[in-house]
């Protein structure tokens, strides 16, 4: 004879939590548009690896060995929007436009426990993504690039791409708890980021690097720095942070230089080449530590908006 | 002094509000010990915007029975349900269930109900027997639990062999049976049906009224809302009628319907003559005649007992009556009449 509900022990906070994780990664795991997401992103670092050896096939040029490529693949923001739209894009709102929200939420678990639940479920299917992903990268450019170096770096890379990608994940969160609609969630995601790629490089050709440009999701503020006769470009915004992590563990006392594009110059003398001016210097430490911190806020931010929308959410499905 | 004698309609609709007063009182006059009920609604109400969906609710719902709450679309049910359920928050008022009360987001007060939604909708991506294991896991049920109770209702509702399916291939009435199994996964002293039979076909409708049954004879307290009176009717022992978010009857169905009093009568005369039927019309609160051969059926808007006038109107016309029988109001007599009343208007 089954137990009786009012018999039963209550159920403890961790069995209910991955209870939901369970739940969670089922419909994660299942999700033909999380599958196609990540084939396509490995199909793009698959091409990002083979155009050097096409390229090397066709011209009979070998391929110049870099022993830094893996460490310094560092993800795109492309890369960042798919797999965040991939993992997240319908997690709050497909519940709430299937119904499926409405058995979900009369069981014996917290809306907050079901939005962590939730959350904790795309950190653990975003790490492992990220984690196949480099690993990939890393064993493709041994073949193509030589033996590669500072590969103890590498879970700075994976943690940098996770803390990128969550900004779009909880701006998705946000967008779906708020909006209840998988489309309008799609929309503003995609949104803002064509506005950001499109606004960035416009601030930058009239006002320079701006440093302000370092507090929006993006590329950033573009700089370099020169180590020996290399000359090592940075940017230095939140879909740079892993890159600019490896950058500080591998040249902690460099400094990065901002230049700014001397317009007056290039439409005076199309042949000449821009005159440029240092703007501002910035650690590679002090770059790391604002991208990190600036992911964390957008990331902080967009997730409370989402779990205070979700709390106060009415079921009317 | 010119004084209006009041029309029939009027008269219909005096009646009526006597009617309702008098249910609304014995509903909100009749109190047992808090502890006998498995539901108890203070006062409870829910606007939406401008809309008026629930408006000082006080139902009481007592334990070990089989509770129809009737009403048609927009009576305020799904929304009085979701409350119950904690999934709405009200706007004033409270919910209780087992004496405890229930909170939006209160996780814990929903450990000891079970509730299936109207045209309920589960996760496509998983299969009949991984959706009620998941929500096994949810109350806390362990693996020797999920793997006795998960094949048991299963079968009970009729899924056996499909249950390693994808619930995207269920039919809506199998979706339907997977909702009612989910409801009774954790084996909860109360369960909450909302509209149970919807997308099933006769079979199907038949099978879920014996469980209902069935599950009631195992001391689970089951409340229901339906479209269907010949279901409720047959299934239920108490039946609350509601419209426009307000109770207009609650009790046992028999004290309804006696309150109610005759709805029809038949009456078989000798010879049945356009006299006899014109005089009956006559009668009033006589809403309607029809004949079936020599029985003349008659149907009455007043729980009144009118038959002595009746029986005159049809003698002084002429007839002689052989047999006179009355037939108690059905759910369905009740409910129309309730809630078309409670619009202001005639019975049809």
């Amino acid at each position: 004879m089954t137990m009786r509900a009012q018999n039963r022990r209550r159920p403890s906070w961790f069995t209910r939590f991955w209870a939901i994780v369970r739940y969670e990664m089922l419909w994660n795991i299942r999700k033909k548009k999380f599958i196609g997401i990540l084939i396509i992103v490995f199909a793009i670092a698959t091409l990002v690896l083979l155009i050097p050896v096409i390229g090397s096939r066709t011209t009979n040029v070998g391929i110049t060995k870099n022993p830094d490529y893996a460490i310094t693949f560092g993800g795109n923001a492309f890369v960042f929007l798919l797999l965040a739209i991939g993992t997240s894009v319908n997690t709050f709102s497909s519940e709430f436009e299937s119904g499926t929200i409405v058995p979900l939420v009369s069981k014996p678990v917290s809306r907050s426990m079901i939005f962590m639940g939730k959350l904790f479920t795309t950190f653990m299917l975003l790490l492992l993504s990220y984690t196949i992903l480099y690993g990939y990268i890393t064993l493709a450019s041994l073949g193509v690039y030589g033996p590669q170096s500072h590969l103890q770096y590498m879970p700075l890379i994976v943690l940098g791409s996770l803390l990128s990608t969550f900004i779009w994940v909880g701006l998705l969160f946000a967008a779906g708890c708020l909006t209840k609609n998988t489309m309008v969630t799609i929309i503003a995601a995609i949104g803002l980021f064509l506005a950001l790629l499109i606004a960035g490089p416009i601030i930058t050709v009239f006002s320079g690097p701006s440093q302000s440009l370092n507090y929006l999701p993006g590329t950033g503020a573009t700089g370099s720095f020169i180590i020996g006769t290399n000359v090592t470009s940075v940017s230095a915004g939140t879909d740079n942070i892993g890159t600019n992590l490896v950058n500080y563990a591998l040249y902690p006392s460099t400094y990065v230089d901002f230049y700014k594009t001397n317009l007056t110059a290039i439409t005076q003398n199309e042949t000449a080449l821009p005159d440029a001016g240092l703007l501002y210097t910035q650690s590679t430490g002090s770059i790391a530590a604002t991208g990190v911190i600036v992911g964390l806020a957008y990331t902080a931010g967009f997730l409370l908006v989402a779990w205070v929308a979700f709390k106060r959410s009415q079921i009317m499905e | 002094m010119l004084i209006r004698r009041p029309s029939q309609r009027q008269k219909e609709t005096f009646e009526n509000s006597k009617l309702i007063t008098k249910l609304q009182q014995k509903t909100t006059n009749e109190e047992a010990p808090a502890l006998d009920y498995a539901i108890e609604t203070t006062n409870l109400k829910k606007c939406f915007d401008s809309l008026l969906a629930v408006n000082n609710l006080n139902l009481k719902v007592q334990k070990n029975t089989i509770h129809g709450f009737l009403g048609p679309n927009g009576a305020g049910k799904t929304t009085t349900i979701k409350m119950i359920v904690g999934l709405l928050k009200p706007t004033s008022g409270s919910v209780k269930v087992f004496d405890k009360e229930v909170h939006v987001d209160d996780a814990d007060s929903r450990l000891n109900i079970g509730y299936m939604s109207e045209l309920p909708k589960f996760p496509k991506h998983l299969k009949g027997a991984e959706l009620l294991d998941v929500y096994g896991r949810m109350y806390g049920m362990s693996q020797q639990e999920r793997d006795q109770q998960i094949p048991r209702l299963i079968d009970l509702v009729g899924l056996k062999g499909r249950e390693n399916d994808l619930i995207a291939k269920y039919s809506k009435g199998m979706q339907q049976r997977i909702g009612i199994a989910q409801a009774l996964l954790s084996t909860p002293e109360l369960v909450v049906l909302d509209e149970p039979s919807t997308g099933l076909d006769p079979v199907g409708m038949m099978e879920v009224r014996e469980l209902v049954k069935t599950i009631s004879k195992e001391g689970i307290t089951v409340f229901l809302s339906s479209h269907l009176l010949f279901e409720v009717e047959q299934i239920c022992d108490h039946v609350t009628i509601v419209n426009q978010g307000q109770i207009l009857a609650s009790d046992t169905l028999q004290n309804v319907a006696n309150q109610l009093g005759p709805a029809l009568m038949h009456i078989e005369l000798v010879e049945l003559t356009a006299e006899v039927i014109a005089a009956v019309k006559k009668v009033p609160n006589v809403v309607g005649t029809w004949k079936t051969g020599s029985t003349l059926m008659v149907q009455v808007n007043t729980y009144s007992d009118i038959r002595a006038q009746i029986s005159q109107a049809a003698t002084s016309a002429g007839g002689v009556i052989i047999g006179m029988s009355q037939k108690n109001a059905g759910l369905e007599d009740i409910f129309i009449q309730l809630v078309t009343k409670d619009h202001g208007g005639n019975p049809k």
